[in-house]
This record gives C-alpha cells, sequence and structure tokens, in this order.
C-alpha cells in the first residue's frame, strides 16, 4: 500500500509546488526583464549617485502620452522632442489637468521603446515613482528629470519614453 | 449499457438501479461512459456554436447576430471543445480502456474518479448560465487575455470559477491515472511493454498535473487584480498584461499536447491492428512522445510572437518550436513504416486513423509555418491560424477519438456497429471538414482577421465555402449519434476478438467486458 501513497503524495505535491511556481513566474519574469532590459521596462529605481559624464554624442528623445480608459485628464507632453547630449542631465515635464470637479488619484506608468535600450534611460526624477493626487479642474506640472547612460548602443539615436496616465481615484477611497 | 454485465455479478454487488447507479457509481466503466457521453453532448453544445459563427460569416454584413454576441461564441466554443469535448473523451478513454489493457480490475481510485466526472456537470452549468446574464458570457477569448478580460461582465468570476472547477476535475483524473498505471499493471508488464496508448495517456497525465495548477494560478491572479486589488497585470498598479500571456501559455502550450498526445495512442493502436504488422518503433515512439512532452514547456512564447519580445527571444522560441517538428515526424514516419507491406484492410476505425495521419500533418506543417517568426508577423491572429489549430484539433484529436470509439465499440458494448453505416459516416465526415476547414488557409494569408463577425467583401466565396462545409460537418455527426443509437440496439453480437490483427489484454477480455475487469491479474510474457 505504501507504493500507493507515495504516488499520492508524489503527484499532489508536483500540483501544488506548480501553482506556486505560477506565482513564482511574476518575479522570475520581472527579474528577468531587469537584468536584460526587455519588454520596454524603465528602470523604476531613482538614480541616486549621479555623475555626469557629457560624452558630446546627441539622441533625440521623443515624448509621447496617453490617458488609459475614459479618465477626465488632459496629459501632455511639455516638450514632445529633446536632442539631449548622453551622459548629461536634463529636466522636462509632463502637463496634466483633471477635467472633473472632484479630487482624482493617478498613477503614471512609463515605457521605452526601443525595448532593449530601456535601461539606459535612468530617471532621476520622475513622477512615475508615486501616486498622485489632483484636486478639481487643477493643473500641475509633473517634472522629470533623467540622464542617457553612455551605455546606450551606438545604434540607437532616437528612444521614445511614453507615460499612460491611469485613474486610481478607486483605491483613494479605499483607503 | 452494460446493465447485463451488473446482473451476473448481482451476487456481490449491491449497487443502486436508475440514476442513482450513475450518480454513485466508482466503476471504472460506467465512469468511462459518463464521459464519453458527457463529451459527446458537449461536442454537439460546442458544435451548435460554431454553426452560431459560421451562420454569421456565410456572407459579409451583420446578419444574424450582434458583435458582443459573436464574440461570446468564439470564447464559449472554444471554452467547451477544449475542456468540453476532447478533454473528457480522452479521459473517459483512459477510464474504459488503461484498466482493461493493463489487467487491472478496476481504476486506483474509484471514488476520486467518480467525483473527477461529477464536478464536470456543474461546472459547465456554471459556465454556460453566463450566457444569460444581462452582461452576456465571456466575450475575450478563451485565452482571458487582460486587460480586455478584466474589462468584461458579472460573467468573469462565474467563468474562473468554472475553469478551476474543470483543472480540478483534469488534475483529479490524471492523478488517478499515473497511479493505476504505475501500481496496477499485470505482472510481467513492464514499462517498456505497456501498449502505447497507456504510454501515452501516462506523460499526457503528467503534464495535466504539471500544467493545469499554472492555468489555475494564473486565472486566481486576473480573479485577485480584478476583485482584491491586486496589481499583477492591471498596468496602473504597475503590472503587465504581457505577463499574463507567458503565464497563460506557460499553461496552454502543454495544454495543447495534452489535447493531441492520446490520440498519438490512438493512431498508434488502430493502425498495427489493421495493418496486420506490430508498430514499426515502439521504443522510438515513446521516447518521442516523451521528449514533445518535454519540448512543450520550452516554447510557450511562439503564441506571442507579435507582442514585442527581443530578438533573442523569438529565435529561441523560433527554434526549440521547429525543434518539435523532428518527435513528430518520427512519429509520422512510424505510422507509415508500420502500414509498410502490411496485409491492411479499411474498416472504419482505420479510415478516421489514417484520415487522422493525413490531416493532421497538414495542420503540422500549418504550424511549421507559425513557428517561423518573420512569416507569424503576417499570419498572427488572421484565419490561417484558425485553419492551423482546426486542422489539428478537428481531423487531430476529434478523428482520434472517433476512431477509438468505432475501435473499442464493439468491445464495450458487445455489439457490433453497422460498418456500412460507420464508412458513410467517415466520408461525409472528411469531406465537410476539409470544405470547412482547407479555404481558411487562403483567407488566412490574405489577411482576413480571426475572432471578427463581418469582414471585406472579397472573402466572400471562401467563407460561404467554409459555412455550408460547417453545416455539413455538423449534421454528419447526427449520423454518429444514429450509429451508436444502432449499435446498442442491434442484434449483432460481437466476438471477444473484434479485429483479427488487434493486440492487447482488453481482447482477452469478454465482449462486454465483466464488471471487475480482470479479477485475477494476467500474466504477461
Amino acid at each position: 500500500m505504501s507504493n500507493y501513497k507515495k504516488t499520492y503524495v508524489t503527484l499532489s505535491s508536483i500540483v501544488v509546488f506548480m501553482f506556486f511556481f505560477s506565482y513564482m513566474l511574476v518575479p522570475l519574469y520581472d527579474i528577468f526583464c531587469e537584468i536584460t532590459g526587455l519588454n520596454g521596462k524603465t528602470n523604476q529605481e531613482r538614480i541616486v549617485d549621479l555623475n555626469e559624464k557629457p560624452t558630446n554624442r546627441f539622441v533625440t528623445i521623443k515624448f509621447t502620452s496617453t490617458v488609459a480608459g475614459a479618465g477626465p485628464f488632459d496629459f501632455e507632453p511639455l516638450e514632445r522632442e529633446m536632442v539631449v547630449e548622453v551622459g548629461k542631465v536634463y529636466t522636462t515635464s509632463y502637463i496634466l489637468t483633471n477635467q472633473s470637479n472632484s479630487l482624482k488619484q493617478v498613477t503614471a506608468s512609463p515605457s521605452v521603446v526601443p525595448g532593449a535600450e530601456a535601461e539606459y534611460f535612468k530617471k532621476i526624477e520622475c513622477f512615475c515613482f508615486t501616486q498622485q493626487e489632483i484636486n478639481g479642474l487643477e493643473t500641475k506640472e509633473l517634472p522629470l528629470q533623467f540622464i542617457i547612460d553612455d551605455k546606450l548602443s551606438s545604434d540607437t539615436n532616437t528612444l521614445i519614453l511614453s507615460y499612460t496616465m491611469f485613474n486610481t481615484t478607486d483605491q483613494l477611497g479605499a483607503k | 449499457m452494460s446493465t447485463n454485465v451488473q446482473d451476473i455479478h448481482e451476487d456481490h454487488h449491491h449497487t443502486p438501479s436508475g440514476l442513482m447507479r450513475w450518480i454513485t457509481t466508482t466503476n471504472h466503466k460506467d465512469i468511462g461512459s459518463l464521459y464519453l457521453w458527457f463529451s459527446l453532448l458537449m461536442f454537439f453544445v460546442g458544435g451548435f456554436m460554431a454553426l452560431i459563427i459560421r451562420a454569421e460569416l456565410f456572407e459579409p454584413g451583420l446578419q444574424l447576430v450582434v458583435p458582443g454576441f459573436f464574440n461570446q461564441m468564439t470564447t464559449m466554443h472554444a471554452l467547451i471543445m477544449i475542456f468540453g469535448a476532447v478533454m473528457p473523451a480522452f479521459v473517459g478513454l483512459a477510464n474504459w480502456q488503461i484498466p482493461i489493457m493493463i489487467g487491472a480490475p478496476d481504476m486506483a481510485l474509484p471514488r476520486l474518479n467518480n467525483w473527477s466526472f461529477w464536478i464536470l456537470p456543474f461546472a459547465f452549468t456554471m459556465l454556460l448560465s453566463t450566457l444569460f446574464f444581462d452582461s452576456g458570457g465571456p466575450a475575450a477569448g478563451w485565452t482571458l487575455y487582460p486587460p480586455l478580460s478584466l474589462q468584461g461582465g458579472n460573467s468573469m468570476p462565474f467563468v474562473i470559477l468554472s475553469i478551476h472547477l474543470l483543472g480540478i476535475s483534469s488534475i483529479l483524473g490524471a492523478i488517478n491515472v499515473i497511479a493505476t498505471i504505475l501500481n496496477m499493471r499485470a505482472p510481467g508488464m513492464t514499462l517498456m511493454k505497456m501498449p502505447i496508448f497507456i504510454w501515452t495517456w501516462l506523460i499526457t497525465a503528467f503534464l495535466l498535473i504539471a500544467a493545469m495548477p499554472v492555468l489555475a494560478g494564473a486565472i486566481t491572479m486576473l480573479l485577485t487584480d480584478r476583485f482584491f486589488g491586486t496589481s499583477f497585470f492591471t498596468a496602473s498598479g504597475g503590472g503587465d498584461p504581457v505577463m499574463f500571456q507567458h503565464i497563460f501559455w506557460f499553461f496552454g502550450h502543454p495544454e495543447v499536447y495534452i489535447l493531441i498526445l492520446p490520440a498519438f495512442g490512438i493512431v498508434s493502436t488502430i493502425i498495427p491492428a489493421f495493418s496486420r504488422k506490430k508498430l514499426f518503433g515502439y521504443d522510438s515512439m515513446v521516447y518521442a512522445t516523451a521528449s514533445i512532452a518535454l519540448l512543450s514547456f520550452i516554447v510557450w512564447a511562439h503564441h506571442m510572437f507579435t507582442v514585442g519580445m527581443p530578438l533573442a527571444g523569438e529565435i529561441f522560441f523560433m527554434l526549440t518550436t521547429m525543434l518539435i517538428a523532428v518527435p513528430t515526424g518520427i512519429k509520422v514516419f512510424n505510422w507509415v513504416a508500420t502500414m509498410w507491406r502490411g496485409s491492411m484492410t479499411f474498416e472504419t476505425p482505420m479510415l478516421f486513423a489514417l484520415a487522422f495521419i493525413i490531416l493532421f500533418t497538414i495542420g503540422g506543417f500549418s504550424g511549421l509555418m507559425l513557428a517561423m517568426t518573420p512569416a507569424d508577423f503576417q499570419y498572427h491572429d488572421t484565419y490561417f491560424v484558425v485553419a492551423h489549430f482546426h486542422y489539428v484539433l478537428v481531423p487531430g484529436a476529434v478523428f482520434a477519438i472517433i476512431a477509438a470509439v468505432y475501435y473499442w465499440l464493439p468491445k464495450w458494448t458487445g455489439k457490433m456497429y453497422s460498418e456500412s453505416l460507420g464508412k458513410l459516416h467517415f466520408w461525409l465526415t472528411t469531406i465537410f471538414v476539409n470544405l470547412t476547414f482547407f479555404p481558411m488557409h487562403f483567407v488566412g494569408l490574405a489577411g482576413m482577421p480571426r475572432r471578427i463577425p463581418d469582414y471585406p467583401v472579397q472573402f466572400a466565396d471562401f467563407n460561404a465555402i467554409a459555412s455550408v462545409g460547417a453545416f455539413g460537418f455538423g449534421l454528419s455527426q447526427l449520423l454518429f449519434i444514429y450509429i451508436l443509437y444502432n449499435t446498442l440496439k442491434r442484434d449483432v453480437t460481437a466476438e471477444d476478438k473484434v479485429w483479427d490483427g488487434a493486440e492487447g489484454l482488453e481482447w482477452t477480455l469478454s465482449s462486454p467486458p465483466p464488471y471487475h475487469s480482470f479479477e485475477k491479474a494476467p500474466r504477461v510474457e
């Protein structure tokens, strides 16, 4: 009979393991993307030790924006395009207007194209790090400070930074 | 079906009669029959949905249904055919055949067996009930990709719970299969002497217990994203919708082989029987099946070449996918080599098995085309994909199941089916299945997207042909029901060894087999 028991225990533990493995895939996938810079995931870490190394190499950065769903927002980059020197710090911003009458909470999620170069787009100051609150009919300037790492591949001369603005007011009520 | 068998064993069996007999049964043959009848019912429910889809697509424009309902039909058709028709049919065949092929009295876990079947009617009642909701059934496709699936109506938690139940049912069934095969074989039947159908089911069962929990995890994450504020896939909380596709297809690709490996086993059983030769390359068949199963875990992203993966990923998944053609090619070669210079006859099961080899190989070739990343960018989400997976699932998996039913039906019932009606069923089915799915290759290559209720007029002719084929195919299956009915009513008894070229322990039993299949374990030399 112990043979049977061994079979059941082994098989059931495979099932349990695989269920949790599906959850483990989430961090594994994130770690994999972080290491390789795939999937356009930008560095969500704030850069602290800042060392500017101007390289006299110039690339174009394009800024785009999207409002997710039918959020009552106007969300646009201040500058649509910048030519920046690799290894130097630049500052720009996005303009967010709440077109409704009530307090809203929002989160922006960044994405960089081409994805393989995303890790070299380093953000020093970014409104994407935190949840923002915005009063009804208020207009806010959301600053962004960044530096392009000199490890950026020499084939790349244009990077696109895109932000999607999400309305997370539901989570405000939940708190 | 086997009431007379039960009577013989009345002395030591006090089973309830009527409906309670089927509800309380722990007998592998009863449960096998329940699974098979249930899957036949679901085959018709899912087929009816397919006919709604094909009726709408008969001509351009919107005629019969609104687009939202059309999307519910494509979603439900897939869920029902995969989880309701093909998978339960294979489990039913496993229940009937495994004990009588390995010389065991019953399955290892009879009560669990009963439970894993009786979960299914509840799961499908819940799934189908969503069609009557105000917000309708699920309409985001059976793959349930977020963010669309998270935005669906109230059906979503019902669909997820019913998929959970289906998963539990399959996992329990798989555990039962493995426990039976590993522990209850007749003395002398070493692993490499097992019938090939048993081998393919053993490997399938391992795929099931490894893959189904991953699906359970993925849909649980969807559920918590929607109702409990987690952000696995919602971008506003830092989640990533593409991650769902990775997790889903990590389950989904092994699932594809869950749907086809038992079919390989069936064809590898039938071809030798009607060629009157031993299966060519038994060992290589076993190793090929195992390597297909292993490879299935590292090829998942070929379903999502267009999500923006890096070049290295696309090349990796392209090459591993193409590698699967090697063991599959070995199988097709072995089937052909088995027939080579055999004394072949063409009874109905053999006809379906032969059609399987030819038509499944067509589906395999279109799969190779889709595996090529640059080509897939063109084919992705077109009718070419629809043609591909219907070729491997309908004249693949479904033909194998029908072949198995014709092959073992005389053994199960003790009655012989009508050969001429069987052949008629085969020819109608084969002609219409090609009429339905072959034109889809052409409209797909010309750029017709899948999952749409309307299309530009240049696709009209081929779609009309496909719709005619689909109705012909569906109506031909009514003949199958009649053949089953006719077999049970007929007065033509089947011999114990129904097919003179067949080999295996099941043919040493009476037709139909006794209630406890092998009360004394046979010895295998």
